[in-house]
């Protein structure tokens, strides 16, 4: 009752419990919220399946590439060893279905379009999906301030990135092993490596994969605050990514390579080098982080405003 | 989940308001969607919001709930400003807005298992019983693992509402609460208003079912273009309405005659005379018939109803009363 007098002018500090009777802010833990939102996406039939695709991919590239040596000319071969000489297969087919090459294969091929694309597809559900659907509206009355909106979702984001990133990388190892063992752990240098430096080699290449797909995640989530149909967020963000690759391969665009964010791929070869060039791995790196910003920060101005 | 009920915001009349806005006005690229409303809600009563479509009640209410920022104007919930302090109050306010919306490859239970997660009102181990109850309370317990694709249109609506039961709540805003539902689903959306107000919770309900409204609510706030044309207790806008005597008598005719030849506005009705007493006391209409030799059988007070009053303020202002069901403009998006 004392409140009356005092409500419209009450100050932030004093008005805990003093006007309407409210008791202090509260909020739903980040915890409880990210957990929502993960078993969400992977409760999502076609998070499932884009996964599988992505999981099974390099299993096919490298069972292809085991029965192009088996079916070669050299039938008594067999899958030879490293040092295969005049009739055993080339040194480079057995790389190439390696426990070593063939993840990072794999990952460079797909990073060119289908791991983007499951990013891209996760940010357009995230916002622009939820919107079609009218739940954005649920969350945000319940409420769930934007910028923690906006977390949930990149995070949701991120780990269908690292989910999808796993999986080409796990999947294209336990395939290079099963076919053909630790054989072919070789750089391109020419140099062997141990079961240890793959791991850890691997292990890098799939931070940075995770890191380029944020980058694109990012800028998808930006178009996906703006819009709310998912199709023009994943048609958006894959057709930015198709022109961006068309534009690096024109060279008297070279001044605007270093802006577009394909021109980092490539550096993901160094890793097959020895020893390891890290630099153009950096300037990727760098180069993902400034779109992530940019992408995030579009992402937030853009969420903030827009009618709920 | 006992939250301390002192009054919030009081109103002009000093009654505890759930929520008021003052000068509130949305302009939605160049269309004037709600202009100047001043809305008064007060706390514990059923506030039934009409209007016909397009008049502004879901853009007012988005504006409430601070999903929509207003152009001008200012709103209070429970209290506090929205939507500066929205996070404070929106816990205690649950909403029906524009439709359910759900995932429909989840069921309706991982649906509200969904939203449960992010009510501040919730504790963690709360979560499953309060998705129960709410599921239990608009009768969806038994299609609760049932995907929400597989609904019908007014399971869809009930799992809506239970998503706006999901916490405790101080203030139930409703939008359209009876789109789609089958006349026994209708009956327990009532059912449910009417819980809701006996534990003392304030309800805003809008509709364009008009025997809705008279049935559930306790106040009135009538839309119209975008502008507030009445509002205030449900009893007193019916007795707003100009005030009719109705005669019974076989001389309809001489009636009618009669009382225009002492300039009292009368027309012909079934079984009688209706006559306008705004300006005329009912006694002396029967004193000038009685003089006028015209026999009175019956004579009585008309009580306008709802849907007469709604005509009228509606009419009067905009003429939009025949739009009642044309479809929602996409402004109010």
């Amino acid at each position: 009752m004392t409140g009356w007098a005092t409500t419209d002018t009450a100050p932030a500090s004093s008005r805990d419990g003093a006007d309407g009777g409210l008791p202090e802010r509260r909020r739903a833990s980040l915890g409880r919220l990210l957990r929502a939102e993960v078993r969400w996406i992977f409760r999502r039939p076609r998070t499932l399946v884009v996964l599988a695709l992505l999981a099974a991919l390099p299993v096919i590239i490298g069972v292809a590439v085991d029965l192009t040596v088996d079916g070669g000319a050299t039938p008594a071969g067999g899958p030879g060893g490293p040092g295969g000489s005049g009739d055993g297969p080339p040194i480079f087919v057995t790389m190439a279905a390696s426990a070593f090459v063939l993840p990072l294969g794999s990952l460079m091929t797909l990073l060119m379009l289908l791991l983007p694309l499951t990013v891209a597809m996760a940010s357009g559900d995230a916002l622009a999906g939820e919107q079609s659907h009218g739940t954005l509206r649920g969350w945000l009355l319940t409420p769930v301030s934007r910028g923690r909106l906006l977390l949930v979702k990149a995070v949701g984001v991120l780990v269908v990135a690292l989910v999808a990133t796993g999986l080409v990388v796990v999947s294209g190892m336990v395939t290079g092993f099963v076919l053909t063992g630790t054989e072919g752990l070789v750089t391109m240098s020419g140099t062997e490596l141990t079961v240890a430096e793959v791991l850890g080699r691997l292990g890098v290449a799939a931070a940075w994969a995770t890191l380029y797909l944020m980058a694109v995640g990012a800028v998808a989530l930006a178009v996906s605050a703006s819009t709310e149909h998912p199709m023009v967020v994943v048609v958006g963000v894959l057709g930015g990514l198709i022109v961006s690759v068309v534009l690096t391969q024109i060279s008297a665009l070279d001044w605007l390579h270093p802006y577009l964010l394909p021109s980092s791929l490539p550096g993901l070869v160094d890793l097959i080098r020895d020893p390891v060039s890290f630099d153009g791995l950096l300037e990727g790196a760098l180069r993902s982080v400034c779109y992530l910003v940019i992408g995030m920060s579009l992402a937030y101005a853009r969420l903030t405003t827009r009618d709920g | 989940m006992a939250v301390p009920r002192t009054e919030a915001a009081p109103g002009a009349a000093g009654v505890a308001l759930a929520a008021r806005t003052r000068g509130l006005r949305k302009v939605y690229r160049g269309t004037v969607a709600v202009d100047g409303v001043d809305l008064e809600v007060p706390e514990g009563a059923v506030v039934g919001m009409l209007g016909p479509n397009g008049s502004g009640k879901t853009t007012t209410i988005r504006m409430l709930l601070g999903l929509v920022q207003p152009t001008e104007g200012e709103i209070e919930l429970l209290g506090v400003p929205v939507p500066q302090a929205a996070d404070r109050v929106l816990p205690h306010v649950g909403a029906l807005v524009e439709g359910p919306g759900f995932h429909p490859f989840l069921s309706g239970r991982e649906n509200l298992l969904r939203f449960a997660a992010a009510e501040p009102l919730l504790r963690a181990g709360e979560l499953d019983g309060a998705v129960s109850a709410a599921l239990e309370r608009v009768g969806l317990a038994g299609a609760a693992r049932k995907k929400y694709r597989a609904y019908s249109l007014g399971m869809k609506q009930r799992l809506g509402l239970a998503s706006a039961l999901l916490a405790p709540r101080r203030l139930v805003v409703l939008d359209e609460p009876t789109n789609g539902l089958d006349p026994a689903g209708t009956q327990e959306v009532r059912r449910i208003i009417a819980e809701l107000h006996a534990r003392g919770v304030t309800v805003l309900v809008s509709s364009h079912l008009l025997a809705e409204v008279e049935a559930t609510c306790t106040h009135v706030v009538v839309l119209n273009a975008g502008v507030v044309v009445a509002q205030g207790a449900l009893a007193d806008l019916l007795e707003s309405g100009s005030p009719t005597l109705l005669v019974t008598t076989p001389d309809a005719d001489a009636a009618v005659e009669t009382l225009r030849g002492r300039r009292i506005p009368a027309r012909p009705a079934p079984g009688g005379v209706r006559v306008d007493v705004t300006a005329t006391e009912p006694a002396a209409v029967i004193d000038a018939l009685v003089r006028g030799g015209v026999r009175v059988e019956e004579a009585r007070r008309e009580r306008t109803g709802l849907e007469e009053a709604f005509a009228r303020l509606t009419h009067d202002v905009g003429e939009l009363v025949g739009e009642l069901d044309a479809d929602e403009p996409e402004v109010a998006r």
